[in-house]
């Protein structure tokens, strides 16, 4: 039985590759978590960037390579230009007595007043030992906005990989081979699992691959985010498989997928916004549960045993949505 | 190798039978004609013996397997081609019979000369999609014969294929039989259930009128006729006459005696005739 489901699955596989939209699917996370990169800036991020004449200040260089992020550039008129670009780039021109700093004028204050601070400490050599200060912080790691992103980002990989299957489905439907599977020696148990590993694989690798490129390797535990995203994408799959079943061809199978937005999207909005008191009235959605239970993932703070009662929820939600859909995937894939 | 008895069944489990108490044996080695118009039952019987349709009454039995609870591995001696094509079309032509043969657990046969017998070669290449549909239909035949079933079921093997094909695929058929495959045959072609089955059965409405071989069904239904062409006055003229009416018989002396006759054939009835007598319905 496990030779024919790996039949299957690598019948999809190799078809998937072929299909524009399907190749695209299994991509997407991993775009996704490329832009998110690009746009959500991490804390580490939130640096000043100072320009240099080449040469100059090699002292005060060395100072501020530790808090700054440091570009130089050939000569006066180089970081005249790079000042005037459009990011915000604090200019350091001059030593001693003529020295100054150079801005295009629309940077924000504090980050120009960064630069002032730091240009002060490095003439009075100050170092970071002589402060006084005591820091205490809760050990969160990684910017929020990045983590919330990553977050709708695996909430999304998994719905796209119900999507896959629907896909892989309707491929069937259109090419009427179903019948020709009800008449092989396969039972009908082997090939719904083959068909699966092809969506649960894209969860788990699409996450896994999101959460590495995001930066978020360090606080994440991977065996976790596997049983964890495993378990969702139960959810997913039969989404999928119901889709698919009741699709006749690929434009409605995508507009479906369109459907199950809505939910998904309400379960992250009403764990953001919804006050401690009103949280239960998401309680309903695996979404909700997923999206919360994810959010502790990528945090690093997800207890083994939280783990445990988190997956019992989507698990029991999926038992519920699996005797509703059940009967309906069994009938659509007779004939 | 298949019986049945007493078989119903109903699309919406109420007293409208869309198969009525069929009862039938097809003994190994037999090819067996399934021929009726168009609703007659023939594929709700077809699906209710390759376990499609679940059985509601009666009791089937195919390749020594009771049929009430299907058992996947039966379908190892089962091939199956269907009305309509339907391969994969983003799989070439081997890829599509590879991945079947992979689902069986007995020896199958090699997907080239599969794709040969029934003249696919060199086509193996070409994913199914950009196929015709003739090419489509062979293909869906030839991957009917990967597992070298004993029991085949032949769903309008040959209809929509030109002839010159539609000939190679019943040569294919009668080889098979002649290695002693059992055949099982749903067509509406008269010509093919003629020139192919050893018995045939007609059916109408879910009901089968009656099993019998063609070879009897025209001796006893069939009138055989003679049809002369002969110049009339310069002009051709034909007509057909009974060789069993007294009044034909005289006419058809008369005109032997004084027209000039061109050609003259006797033909048989057609089972397409019988069928229309028998049953008091066209095939449509
Ligand atoms: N899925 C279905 N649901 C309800 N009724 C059906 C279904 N399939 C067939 N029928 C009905 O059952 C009867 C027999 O149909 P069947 O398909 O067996 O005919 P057939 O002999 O195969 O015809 P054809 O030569 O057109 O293929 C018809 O009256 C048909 O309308
Ligand atoms: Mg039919």
């Amino acid at each position: 039985m496990f030779k024919k489901t790996l039949t299957i699955f690598k019948r999809d596989l190799h078809v998937s590759y072929r299909d524009f939209m399907s190749l695209f699917m299994i991509v997407i996370p991993i775009i996704l978590a490329f832009a998110v990169n690009a746009f959500a800036p991490g804390i580490e991020d939130t640096t000043v960037n100072l320009v240099f004449i080449e040469g100059e200040n090699t002292e005060t260089i060395a100072y501020l390579e530790d808090f700054a992020k440091i570009t130089k550039v050939k000569d006066y008129d180089s970081l005249e230009k790079r000042v005037l670009r459009r990011d915000n780039i604090v200019g350091f021109v001059g030593e001693g007595e003529d020295a100054y700093i150079l801005t295009q004028g629309n940077e924000p204050e504090d980050v120009v007043m960064f630069a002032k601070l730091l240009k002060t400490y490095s003439e009075y050599d100050r170092k970071v030992e002589d402060s006084t200060a005591i820091i205490k912080d809760f050990g969160v790691k990684t910017s929020p906005t990045k983590i919330l992103w990553a977050n709708m980002g695996i909430l999304l990989t998994s719905l796209l990989a119900g999507m896959l299957i629907s896909l892989n489905i309707v491929e069937e439907k259109m090419d009427n081979t179903i019948s020709a599977i009800n008449v092989a020696p396969i039972s009908r148990t082997a090939w719904i699992f083959g068909k699966s590993i092809m969506g649960i694989l894209v969860a788990l690798i699409g996450c896994s691959a999101m959460v590495l490129i995001l930066g978020l390797a360090g606080t994440v535990n991977f065996l976790q985010l596997l049983i964890f995203v495993f378990v969702s994408s139960l959810i997913s799959i039969m989404i999928g498989f119901l889709e698919g079943v009741n699709s006749d061809d690929v434009m409605t199978a995508v507009a479906s997928t369109k459907m199950v937005m809505l939910p998904l999207a309400a379960s992250v909005a009403g764990y953001e916004f919804l006050s401690a008191k009103w949280q239960w009235v998401m309680y309903w959605s695996p979404f909700y549960w997923v999206y919360k239970g994810n959010l502790s993932i990528l945090n690093g703070d997800f207890t083994w045993l939280e783990l445990l009662w988190h997956s019992a929820i989507v698990l029991g939600i999926a038992a519920l949505v699996f005797a509703y859909v059940a009967p309906r995937i069994r009938k659509g894939l007779e004939n | 190798m298949i019986t049945v008895q007493n078989l119903y069944h109903s699309y919406n489990k109420d007293d409208n039978y869309a198969v009525k108490d069929v009862s039938f044996e097809i003994p190994k080695g037999e090819v067996f004609g399934f021929l009726g118009p168009s609703g007659a039952g023939k594929s709700t019987t077809q699906g209710i013996l390759t376990g499609l349709l679940q059985l509601q009454k009666g009791n089937v039995t195919v390749a020594g397997y009771d049929v009430k609870e299907i058992k996947r591995k039966m379908f190892n001696q089962i091939g199956m081609s269907f009305e309509q094509s339907n391969v994969y079309s983003k799989m070439t032509a081997k890829e599509n019979l590879k991945f079947y043969a992979k689902l069986f657990d007995v020896p199958t046969r090699d997907p080239d000369e599969l794709l040969e017998i029934v003249g696919l070669e060199g086509k193996g290449k070409i994913r199914a999609g950009e196929f015709s549909k003739g090419m489509k239909h062979r293909l869906t035949f030839a991957r009917s014969m990967l597992n070298n079933p004993e029991l085949w079921f032949l769903d309008e093997p040959t209809t929509g294929l030109d002839p010159a094909i539609a000939s190679v695929i019943k040569g294919i058929v009668k080889e098979q039989n002649e290695k002693g495959v059992t055949v099982f045959l749903t067509t509406h072609n008269m010509y093919i259930a003629d020139e192919l089955c050893d018995r045939v059965a007609f059916i109408i409405d879910g009901d089968i009128h009656l099993i019998d071989s063609p070879k009897n069904l025209k001796l006893e239904y069939g009138e055989s006729k003679v049809e002369v062409e002969y110049g009339d006055n310069g002009k051709l003229k034909t007509e057909t006459f009974s060789t069993l009416d007294e009044k034909d018989k005289k006419k058809l002396a008369d005109i032997i005696a004084k027209q000039n006759i061109q050609t003259m054939h006797t033909k048989e009835a057609t089972l397409e005739e019988i069928f229309i007598k028998v049953t008091g319905r066209e095939l449509i």
